[in-house]
């Protein structure tokens, strides 16, 4: 009794001494630790939300999916080459003092073509600069690509057209960090140039950034970020309400508590999310979905607006067809999907099906997370068309192998983008030649379009393309596009300057505190 | 004595090679891939797909494999972990070591005292409304399960009245509703058994003649009482810790504290088998460990059981 008491007495003295966290520290949510904290390796976006606000690149982009320059202050074609010259930002200093320089755009782009580096998403970035073959085969540590005019200026050439280069999030890092600091750096200090510095990451419990009082662009006015590993909604949801989180990035499982919430209203921020939905149609594996006007009465049967309201308490957009609001490239006045069941039965009819006769029965596959979803379409499918349709929840990674190898027939899923340009959909998702076109449809004259887009410098020629493709891909009915889940975040009121964007969060630049 | 403990020792490697045949073929029975779930959306870079396999010795036979696990344990090295890019296991584990035994053994040793207490005290007034009471919180106590208690006790306490936090681990105030949680099933168990022991001692003619000797009550029940069920007790308390490593699975979850049994959930969702597997291991480590002390404590308690216990 004498211990219980004794423990007890402690506990209370923990109590009273226990330190609130300092009022100017921001802090937030992520479902799980960064797996990384460097921009060579970075590969998923936990660690892109974090590293986002620690290391930059050429450019940024803001809420709303504008470019803004940032170490690069302006950049050109080369003439009559597939390339640019970059004209960098001056007085431009790393975490560590040294000066920002070309010399430190060459070490990071080829570190991020090194063998033995274990380079992530940025490898696929330097893809096409010249020379990058030499090094992964580790006959050369050098780019050949890459000319380093003077401190400022650097010029980098391609074997192919890469319009888009400049706005690829390739993070620079400071070329002199392995010789200060061994190769373990990255464990104690960050090398970039952004508004925030490392200051600690106790794995399973946080990742704290500080501000960089010397950023070049001014101090931020907090004193910094703390990323909090919070993996459950629930837990998260529960710790904003009780004022232990600023800010909320609210979770799938808690988003129709926080939408139906009226006290909340004033911090909710709703936004689109940079994410294409589908009801991929593999005609390779379903031979029905060959004929345009199957695919078609199967889109024209979902009734998007009741998915929106029903699964998402409105907080989903409406996509037209692949690109989404936000990003560059997106054209707001396109046709949407209808829905309209009598004509889909019509439709089907015309196609040799009535009444869904003739069809073979077949799956309908996605994780678990999406079961309620994949129960509608079976049901919506079978009352309205007469299809036979099975729900198959597989496990993420076989499902999305099987879905990469071109096996699976008819799957709702999604491609988040990469950088604010709809190219990154329109290419990667419906290329006939894209390892990512998962319902593997392919339209010689969507091809020659995109073909032609990538080599198209000018943005306004070029977003013209995209609208013709976009168009192309809308009447062939490539995949039947599904409403997009939006991006949800609680914001306490005396935080401003604080953004959720389709991307996730905006860098924290500017937030404040009151 | 002593050739008894090392004997138990000894006979913790057949157990544990058995957990780590058990734990490696389950791994390899689980539906996924770890490359895939390190590449998400890029799985198709069957390139980088390629070189990830050879990093971590993937695309190598399933014995050979297996070898070059073994060999690593027994040197120490649990592997890399697949989730943390050039992190090894071992340190991965190092934050929740420091606090999974801690939640279970504080909640252990709370719920054996109060558990004990409240049994002793029901037993001596049995049939009185302090008895009935006592098993109505008993009953409440092991039949709600803690993922409810949990929730409420987080409403009442963090949201409504805010005097305690809502999760989080790193200060004292932190693990209050964590340990409470895993105590509350533990000491209603304990409670519970030393109830009824207590009813059958205290029916015994030793107590009887404990008392016709003229020895005060406490004595009575302190000395010759409570001792005679000490032995009982102590075999429930082996079984109870491995209730209490399950309850640290769930507890951390709910109150997010990076301890093991997060740990595992989060390393099986991610594939991070080595992980994974390691915590399985330290788990059933401590699991022997436990039963080796109780068997100690036996014998300690008990001198008759002393003398069976080592084989011939």
């Amino acid at each position: 009794m004498k211990y219980i008491s004794s423990a007890f007495a402690v506990m209370l003295a923990g109590l009273a001494l226990t330190t609130p966290v300092d009022a100017k520290t921001l802090r937030i949510n992520v479902t799980g630790d960064p797996a990384m904290m460097d921009p060579i390796t970075y590969s998923e976006i936990i660690a892109g939300r974090v590293i986002r606000n620690v290391y930059e690149g050429f450019t940024d982009y803001t809420p709303d999916g504008k470019i803004i320059n940032v170490l690069a202050e302006s950049w050109t074609a080369l003439p009559g080459e597939h390339g640019f010259r970059f004209n960098l930002r001056k007085n431009v200093k790393f975490h560590s003092g040294r000066a920002f320089t070309a010399k430190d755009v060459k070490y990071t782009m080829e570190q991020l073509a090194a063998p033995d580096t274990k380079a992530g998403l940025g490898a696929g970035y330097v893809a096409n600069i010249v020379g990058v073959a030499e090094v992964k085969a580790g006959t050369t540590k050098e780019l050949s690509g890459i000319k380093i005019v003077d401190d400022h200026t650097i010029e980098v050439r391609f074997t192919k057209p890469d319009v888009l280069f400049p706005i690829y999030p390739i993070w620079f890092m400071d070329s002199g960090i392995v010789a200060e600091k061994g190769a373990d750096w990255v464990r104690t200090v960050s090398a970039g140039t952004g508004p925030y510095k490392f200051k600690e990451w106790r794995r399973g419990v946080h990742v704290e950034i500080e501000a960089n009082k010397a950023y070049w662009a001014g101090s931020p006015k907090i004193d910094g970020i703390r990323f909090l590993v919070i993996p459950s909604g629930d837990t998260a949801l529960s710790q904003y309400e009780a004022g232990e989180l600023d800010f909320l990035d609210v979770q799938e499982n808690t988003l129709r508590r926080v939408m139906r919430d009226a006290s909340k209203q004033k911090e909710r921020h709703v936004v689109p999310r940079a994410q294409s939905r589908y009801l991929g149609m593999n005609a390779n594996v379903y031979a029905p979905f060959k004929d345009k006007r199957v695919r078609e009465a199967i889109s024209m049967a979902i009734n998007r607006d009741a998915m929106i309201r029903g699964f998402y308490d409105n907080a989903a957009f409406q996509l037209h067809g692949v690109t989404t609001p936000g990003v560059a490239g997106y054209f707001a006045d396109l046709p949407k999907p209808k829905y309209d069941p009598e004509g889909a039965k019509k439709l089907l009819a015309e196609a040799g099906y009535p009444g869904g006769r003739g069809l073979p029965p077949i799956d309908i596959t996605c994780t678990a997370v999406f079961k309620d979803e994949l129960t509608y379409y079976a049901n919506e499918l079978n009352r309205t068309l007469g299809m036979q349709v099975n729900v198959n929840v597989a496990e993420r990674a076989t499902f999305i192998r099987g879905m990469n190898a071109g096996e699976i027939a008819f799957f709702p899923w999604g491609w988040t983008s990469g950088y604010p340009d709809a190219m990154y959909y329109l290419q990667q998702m419906w290329h006939s030649k894209s390892p990512y076109n998962r319902g593997r449809w392919s339209n010689a004259k969507y091809d020659a379009l995109i073909d032609e887009a990538v080599g198209t410098v000018d943005n306004e020629k070029r977003f013209a393309l995209y609208r013709q493709a976009e168009m192309v891909y809308i009447e062939d009915m490539g995949a039947a596009p599904l409403p997009m889940p939006a991006n949800v975040a609680l914001i306490k009121p005396n935080v401003t300057n604080a953004s959720i964007t389709p991307f996730g969060f905006d860098r924290f630049i500017a937030t404040e505190i009151k | 004595m002593l050739r008894f403990v090392v004997w138990r020792l000894v006979m913790i490697v057949p157990v544990l090679a058995v957990v780590l045949v058990a734990t490696f073929l389950a791994t390899y029975a689980l539906p996924g891939d770890p490359v895939m779930v390190m590449l998400g959306d890029h799985s198709s870079n069957e390139e980088m797909a390629a070189r990830l396999r050879a990093e971590y010795g993937l695309d190598r036979p399933m014995w050979k494999q297996f070898a070059v696990y073994v060999g690593g344990i027994l040197t120490g090295d649990f592997g890399m972990s697949y989730r943390y890019v050039r992190i090894p296991v071992v340190e991965v584990l190092q934050d929740g070591l420091k606090i999974s035994p801690l939640l279970a053994l504080a909640a252990l040793g709370l719920g054996a005292s109060v558990g004990t207490l409240a049994g002793v005290i029901a037993a001596i007034r049995r049939n009185t409304a302090t008895d009935t009471a006592i098993i109505l919180v008993l009953v409440a106590g092991l039949s709600i399960p803690n993922f409810a208690v949990a929730t409420f006790l987080v409403y009442a306490f963090a949201i409504k009245l805010g005097v305690l936090p809502v999760a989080g681990w790193g200060r004292l105030d932190q693990t209050v509703l964590p340990v409470l949680i895993l105590t509350i099933p533990s000491a209603a168990y304990i409670a519970r058994l030393t109830r009824t022991f207590m009813l059958e001692v205290l029916g015994q003619d030793y107590i009887r003649t404990a008392r016709a000797k003229g020895l005060s009550e406490p004595v009575v029940i302190l000395r010759h009482a409570l001792r005679n069920i000490m032995v009982p007790l102590l075999t429930s308390m082996g079984i109870i810790f491995g209730g209490l490593i399950s309850g640290t699975f769930v507890v951390e979850t709910i109150f997010n504290i990076p301890g093991l049994g997060r740990m595992a959930i989060d390393s099986v969702f991610a594939r991070d088998y080595p992980v994974a597997m390691a915590i399985v291991m330290l788990f059933t480590a401590f699991f022997v460990l436990i039963n080796l002390l109780v068997d100690v404590a036996y014998a300690i308690i008990d001198p008759r059981i002393r003398q069976r216990m080592v084989p011939a």
